[in-house]
């Protein structure tokens, strides 16, 4: 005759209201019998074991996350702004190649033409620029219809990624800036338009997209740079061009950006001058 | 109170008016837009997600104006969105990617997260390719992505852009069933060009063209407006506006019926048709 263990105990067993011996021979009873564990699974919520599933597939389906993303969390950054970031299309390996590749070639130039140290000081501010306009936007970021239509605000999103695009950019443009010829404040020159220009970018982002406010800010830095370099009274060199006067018109542009952007903030939160 | 109440919307591109003096409530249950191509439903349902505004009229939802900062936010929260054409990150795999846009929407706990990209993963049948790149899946598995991540944080508000778009008979099936579980509990607003799926899912359809809402009833009122104008014949009836033959060898016929017509009960397409009039017809011929 076959035994099978009545409703009342398994009930007991689901609910864990039972001493260990039997819970022993339950247990041992339902791996061979199909109609108990029928019985059993009758009695269990539903819910409960759905939820129960969906977190041991949370646990086990997680995926281990991409260099980037791995490198962030190392340094200490929350696992959902690690992940934002790792989401940057300006922060892939490619595109840090890319840059890598330019900013080499610009010391290249500084070292061997004339004038090539002025156009390495021009060209560095302009990674950032590039980085922040493939960073964010519509036709650039792939979720940036249903970003805007999520509750994280948009500018948020645009801040953490251009901060993530600059600090490594900057990073990189400054290891480059090792290999120019003479080591002295000149090398660093590129570092505050690097800052105003990209503040100028996301200022600009609330009006036009930011692929087009990165062209704007290019094509009117290029313009300026060329400009000082005609109007230089002596030769074209970093201290002309880059020097005092330059340095403190980028940082109260750079100010007024930020003012800018700080007011026109909300401007962001709609796909609509998009 | 409606979810939605949309009162004389309208919205211009330049010289275009792409919704053209638009009004309709959508409460709980399926809301279905049927329209041509560039009828309009598109916008309207970008700005029902609060991703543009109205160029005039007014928008409601959950009581909220979309155009105030703070009301937005409070609808966001509320709001799943899936649009037409989803861009994903297509290197990310599944899970990573509804994970991603859980962030977006603001659930930072890691574990309570990822349980709950588990759950629409399971909801949308897509547990088994999880762990898969995005970028190596077919275009029905990617709108399946796509509106997992609409359904993350169980919305009370559902806006679906051509979700039937590129599924399968057996996956439209699948969407259906799943809709039909959603809409018990929550307002769906979504678009399509199938009547098929209007007929199935939607107890309420609205249907659209240049911009404007031409119809708003239930399927059945819209199978209605083509009462009359359908019928069936041994030849292809000159007088028709549209003839087929059908699978049985007969030849079905939409148009003004002529008085000996052998009518028949129309459908859902047939009202469409009627409805959309002599443009529908060229397109479908």
């Amino acid at each position: 005759m076959t035994w099978h263990a009545p409703i009342h105990a398994l009930r007991d067993y689901e609910s864990g209201a039972i001493d260990p011996t039997q819970q022993l021979s339950i247990e041992a009873h339902l791996t061979s019998c199909v109609s108990c564990r029928s019985n059993l699974a009758a009695l269990v919520d539903k819910g409960v074991l759905e939820r129960t599933w969906n977190a041991i597939a949370a646990e086990t389906a997680t995926p281990a996350p991409g260099m980037i993303e791995r490198l962030l969390l190392v340094l200490g950054i929350a696992d959902h702004s690690a992940r934002l970031v790792a989401a940057t299309p300006s922060l892939r390996r490619s595109w840090l190649l890319a840059v890598t590749t330019v900013l080499a070639l610009g010391v290249l130039v500084a070292n061997e033409a004339d004038g090539g140290y002025v156009f390495f000081l021009a060209l560095a501010p302009m990674l950032p620029l590039a980085g922040i306009a493939a960073a964010y936007g519509p036709g650039i970021d792939p979720t940036y219809e249903i970003g805007i239509a999520a509750p994280m605000r948009s500018f948020r999103l645009l801040l953490i990624r251009a901060m993530a695009v600059l600090i490594s950019t900057v990073a990189l443009a400054g290891i480059a800036a090792l290999f120019l010829p003479g080591l002295d404040w000149e090398a660093a020159a590129w570092l505050l338009p690097s800052l105003a220009l990209a503040a100028t970018c996301l200022a600009l982002s609330t009006v036009v997209p930011p692929l087009r406010a990165a062209v704007i800010v290019a094509g009117t830095w290029m313009t300026v740079i060329t400009a000082a370099a005609w109007s230089a009274s002596t030769e074209v060199s970093a201290r002309s061009v880059f020097g005092a006067q330059l340095q403190i018109a980028v940082v109260i542009v750079g100010i007024g950006a930020g003012l800018v952007l700080t007011a026109r903030r909300e401007e962001l939160e709609t796909g609509e001058h998009q | 109170m409606s979810e939605v109440s949309v009162n004389g919307i309208v919205k211009r591109f330049g010289t275009t008016r792409a919704l053209d003096e638009v009004s309709f409530d959508a409460g709980a249950g399926i809301t279905g837009l049927l329209g041509p191509n560039g009828a309009g439903k598109t916008t309207l349902l970008r700005v029902l997600a609060t991703v543009m505004s109205p160029s005039s009229g007014e928008v409601r939802i959950f009581g909220r104006n979309p155009a105030s900062p703070s009301d937005r936010l409070q609808i966001r929260r509320r709001l799943g969105y899936m649009p037409q054409e989803p861009g994903f990150h297509r290197n990310f795999t599944v899970f990573e990617f509804v994970d991603y846009v859980a962030i977006l929407k603001e659930m930072t706990d890691r574990k309570a997260r990822h349980v709950e990209v588990s759950r629409v993963l399971h909801t949308v049948g897509l547990r088994k390719v999880e762990s898969r790149k995005i970028k190596a899946l077919s275009g029905g598995m990617r709108r399946r992505v796509a509106l997992a991540q609409a359904l993350l944080g169980e919305p009370e508000l559902l806006i679906l852009d051509e979700p039937t778009a590129g599924l399968d008979p057996e996956q439209r099936l699948r969407f259906r069933e799943t809709m039909s579980h959603l809409g018990e509990d929550r307002a769906i607003i979504l678009s399509t060009h199938q009547t098929e799926d209007v007929a199935a899912l939607c107890p309420r359809v609205i249907v659209m063209n240049h911009g404007t809402a031409l119809f708003s009833g239930s399927p059945r009122e819209l199978a209605e407006v083509a009462r009359g104008s359908v019928w069936l014949s041994s030849e292809r009836a000159p007088e028709a506006r549209l003839s087929y033959r059908t699978g049985e060898g007969r030849y079905r016929n939409i148009g003004p019926a002529p008085g000996d017509a052998d009518l028949i009960d129309p459908t859902v397409e047939d009202g469409y048709l009627m409805l959309l009039g002599d443009e529908a017809f060229v397109e479908a011929a």
